[in-house]
C-alpha cells in the first residue's frame, strides 16, 4: 500500500516541480529539489488534496516538507490503508 | 480533471503547439500563480498557444506600462487587499479617510486602462466583497467600496476591456468552494484551483474569440436532437416540440435557444439521415418549430455518410471543419465523427433529457464573439472625448507622478539590535530581489551588527495608507586601509517591488560610505534559480562590471563617480 501511495506522490510532484518522476525519492526535499519554492509549495499542497481527497491543517501545511513526512501524514489521514 | 494532471498536459502541450504565441499577462494584488497553467492549458487544448505571465505581487499600476505589449491583460484586483487587511481596517475608518481610499483606486483604475488603450483585449474583474461579508444582512463598508467602484468602472469602460463577472464564478461553484483562506494571512492567496478551473474556463471563450477561433455554425442532427421522436416512424404529428408536453417543452427550449444564437450571427444547419420531404414539410408547416427555412442556412437531409454531410456543410458555407459544432442523440455517430473529424466539435444530448437545454448553455461560450458593436464603437468615442475632458484634472501623469501620489517614506534602520530576528529571516526567506542570497542566522546577524567593519541596514517603507515593517535589508563591510567597502548582501521583500525603494536605498548606502573616506565599493550579483530579476540592477546604477561568469557578477563603482537618482518622491528618514 505504501508503495502505491508513493507512486502517486511522485507523480504529483513530478508534474508540480517539472522533473521526471524517477528524481524522487524518500529525502526529496526542497534542499535537493530546486524548483521546490513556496509558491510550488503552495501548488504541490492543493494537488496531493485533490490527488487523495484530503485537507491538510496549517500545521500540516509548514511540515511537509520532504517525501517521507508526505507519506507519513497522507497515511495517517487515509483511512484504508492504516491497519 | 485533476490539477497535477493539467500541469503535466500543460507541459506536454507546450512542446508540440506550433501556433503563434499569444502572450498573457496577469496583474495582480494577491497571489493567482495557480491560474498561469490552468489558464494556458485551457487555450492549448484549443490550439493556441498561450503563454501567461505574472506580474509581480501588487504591482498592477507598474506592470500596466510593462506588460502593455501584451495581447491579452487580465487584472485581478482584490478588493480587499488594495490596501493590507482592507476587510477589517475599512470598518473603522471615517468617511473622509474611504473617500480617500475610493479615489486612489479610482484613480489607478484610470491610469492602468490608459496605459492599455492599445492593448487588444484587457479583463478587469468586477470588485466583490462576497469573500468577506458572509449572510450579514447589514451592508458592510467594504459592500459600499464594491458597488462604487463597479459603478465607475461600468461608465468608463473602454472598447478593448472586457468585465468579468468575478461573482458568477464565485456562485458557480459556491463560495465556500472558492476561498481557500489557509494562504490569505500568510501569503496572500485567497482563492482555491477549484475557483481558478472555473474562472479560467469563464474567460476561455473572450480569449478564443480574440484568436478568432470562435465556433461560426451550429448543426443539429433532427430526431431526438431538435424534436422528441423519429419523425420517419412516430409521424409529423406526434413528433413533440412545444412547451405543451413535458418533453417537448425541453425541445421548444432548445430551438429557441438555436433561434436566439441565429440572432447573433451564428449559423444554424441540419444534419440528418430521414427523407428529405419529411424534414422540409416539418420545417415549412409544422406549427411548434420554431426553426424556419430563414434562420436554417443549410441543411444536409439525406441517408449518406455524415462525416462526409458535414464537410460538404463547412465547404458550401465556407468555414472550417474546426468553425463547426454538431449535435447528436446517437453515441454511434458521435463517436464516429469524433475520430474521423476530430476538428470538429460534437455534442451529444444526454441521456437525462432534461440535462440537455444545460448542456447547450454551456457551450454556448463556444460562439462567443466580441467584434464590435456600433454600440461599442459609441462608448469607445464617449471614453476618448471623457479622457480628453480629464486630462486638465489627472490625477498622474506618468509613474513617478502615481509614485509621488503614495506619499512613499523609507525609514532606515542601522544596526538596529531589535530587529535581528526579522533581518534574519528576510536573508533566508528573499529569493527574487535578492542579489547575493547570503542566508544568515540571528547570531550571525548579530555579529555584524557588533563588528566594526561592518554595517547592517534594514528598511521600512510606508505610504499613506499603511506601512510595509522592515522589508528591506543590506550589509556592507568596510576596509579601511584599503579605503574598500564591499556590499555583502542585498535584498528586498517582493511586497514593495515597483516603488524604485531599492534606488533611494542605494543612494543613502552610498552616500554612508562616502561619508568614511571609502573611495571604491565593490558588489556582487550571485545568480541563482529565482533571482533573473536584479541580474543587472548594478548596472543600471552606473556599476562596472569586472568580471562575470555563469554564476557571479562582479562589479566594482568609483564612490566618486556615482551619479544618484535622487528619487523627489521618497522621503528617506534615519532613524539612528
Amino acid at each position: 500500500m505504501k508503495n502505491k501511495i508513493e507512486e502517486r506522490i511522485k507523480n504529483v510532484m513530478s508534474a508540480v516541480f517539472e522533473i521526471a518522476v524517477d528524481k524522487f525519492d524518500e529525502d526529496s526535499s526542497p534542499d535537493n529539489i530546486e524548483s521546490w519554492g513556496s509558491l510550488n509549495h503552495m501548488k504541490l499542497i492543493v494537488s496531493l488534496e485533490e490527488e487523495f481527497n484530503v485537507q491538510f491543517t496549517d500545521d500540516d501545511i509548514t511540515e511537509l516538507i520532504n517525501m517521507k513526512l508526505i507519506i507519513a501524514v497522507l497515511l495517517e489521514k487515509l483511512p484504508v490503508y492504516r491497519s | 480533471m485533476k490539477y497535477s494532471k493539467i500541469l503535466k498536459l500543460n507541459k506536454e502541450l507546450e512542446h508540440t503547439i506550433q501556433s503563434d504565441q499569444y502572450n498573457i499577462n496577469i496583474l495582480s494584488n494577491i497571489i493567482v500563480h495557480q491560474l498561469k497553467e490552468l489558464l494556458e492549458f485551457n487555450l492549448r487544448d484549443k490550439d493556441i498557444n498561450a503563454l501567461v505571465g505574472i506580474g509581480d505581487y501588487d504591482n498592477i499600476v507598474q506592470d500596466s506600462i510593462k506588460f502593455k505589449e501584451s495581447n491579452a491583460i487580465i487584472i485581478f484586483w482584490e478588493l480587499c487587499n488594495i490596501i493590507d487587511g482592507l476587510q477589517y481596517k475599512i470598518e473603522l475608518l471615517n468617511r473622509d479617510r474611504f473617500n480617500e481610499i475610493l479615489k486612489k483606486t479610482k484613480n489607478e483604475i484610470d491610469f492602468v486602462l490608459r496605459n492599455l488603450q492599445k492593448t487588444s483585449l484587457v479583463l478587469i474583474n468586477k470588485f466583490t466583497a462576497h469573500s468577506f461579508s458572509s449572510l450579514n444582512i447589514r451592508k458592510n463598508k467594504l459592500e459600499e467600496l464594491a458597488d462604487q467602484l463597479n459603478q465607475y468602472i461600468k461608465k468608463k469602460i473602454p472598447a478593448n476591456v472586457r468585465v468579468v463577472e468575478l461573482e458568477k464564478v464565485i456562485a458557480n461553484i459556491g463560495l465556500e468552494k472558492s476561498l481557500d483562506l489557509r494562504y490569505f494571512y500568510s501569503s496572500k492567496a485567497l482563492y482555491t484551483v477549484d475557483f481558478f478551473k472555473a474562472y479560467a474556463e469563464y474567460i476561455k471563450p473572450l480569449l478564443i474569440s480574440a484568436n478568432g477561433k470562435a465556433k461560426k455554425a451550429l448543426i443539429f442532427d433532427c430526431d431526438n436532437t431538435l424534436w422528441k421522436g423519429i419523425l420517419g416512424e412516430d409521424g409529423f404529428d406526434n413528433i413533440e416540440m412545444s412547451s405543451r408536453t413535458k418533453d417537448g417543452a425541453i425541445f421548444a427550449e432548445i430551438q429557441a435557444m438555436a433561434l436566439a444564437l441565429n440572432k447573433q450571427g451564428v449559423l444554424i444547419g441540419l444534419c440528418s439521415k430521414n427523407n428529405p420531404e419529411d424534414v422540409d414539410e416539418v420545417i415549412k408547416s409544422h406549427s411548434d418549430m420554431q426553426l424556419s427555412s430563414e434562420h436554417i442556412a443549410i441543411n444536409k437531409i439525406n441517408w449518406s455518410d455524415k462525416v462526409n454531410n458535414l464537410k460538404e456543410i463547412a465547404e458550401e458555407l465556407n468555414i472550417g471543419l474546426d468553425s463547426l459544432v454538431f449535435i447528436d442523440d446517437s453515441s454511434f455517430e458521435v463517436n464516429l465523427i469524433k475520430e474521423q473529424q476530430p476538428e470538429i466539435t460534437v455534442l451529444q444530448v444526454p441521456k437525462e433529457l432534461h440535462e440537455y437545454p444545460k448542456m447547450l448553455r454551456e457551450n454556448i461560450g463556444l460562439f462567443y464573439n466580441f467584434s464590435f458593436t456600433a454600440e461599442d464603437r459609441k462608448k469607445t468615442e464617449m471614453y476618448n472625448q471623457q479622457a480628453k475632458r480629464e486630462v486638465v484634472k489627472r490625477e498622474f501623469i506618468d509613474i513617478g507622478d502615481y509614485l509621488a501620489s503614495l506619499e512613499l517614506k523609507m525609514i532606515i534602520l542601522k544596526n538596529d539590535q531589535s530587529i535581528i530576528p526579522r533581518i534574519s529571516q528576510l536573508s533566508q526567506k528573499t529569493n527574487q530581489f535578492n542579489l547575493t542570497t547570503k542566508r544568515y542566522t540571528e547570531g550571525d546577524i548579530d555579529n555584524f551588527i557588533n563588528d566594526p567593519s561592518s554595517t547592517v541596514y534594514g528598511f521600512s517603507v510606508s505610504d499613506k495608507f499603511g506601512d510595509s515593517g522592515v522589508t528591506g535589508l543590506s550589509i556592507v563591510t568596510v576596509n579601511q586601509t584599503t579605503e574598500t567597502a564591499e556590499i555583502d548582501s542585498f535584498l528586498m521583500s517582493c511586497r514593495v517591488i515597483g516603488r524604485n525603494v531599492e534606488y533611494a536605498f542605494l543612494d543613502y548606502i552610498i552616500q554612508q560610505i562616502k561619508e568614511k573616506k571609502i573611495t571604491v565599493l565593490n558588489a556582487k550579483y550571485n545568480k541563482t534559480q529565482k533571482n533573473e530579476l536584479v541580474k543587472e540592477f548594478y548596472d543600471k546604477c552606473s556599476f562596472i562590471l569586472t568580471k562575470s561568469t555563469d554564476s557571479v557578477r562582479h562589479y566594482k563603482l568609483d564612490i566618486n563617480n556615482y551619479e544618484p537618482n535622487r528619487l523627489k518622491y521618497i522621503e528617506i528618514v534615519d532613524e539612528k
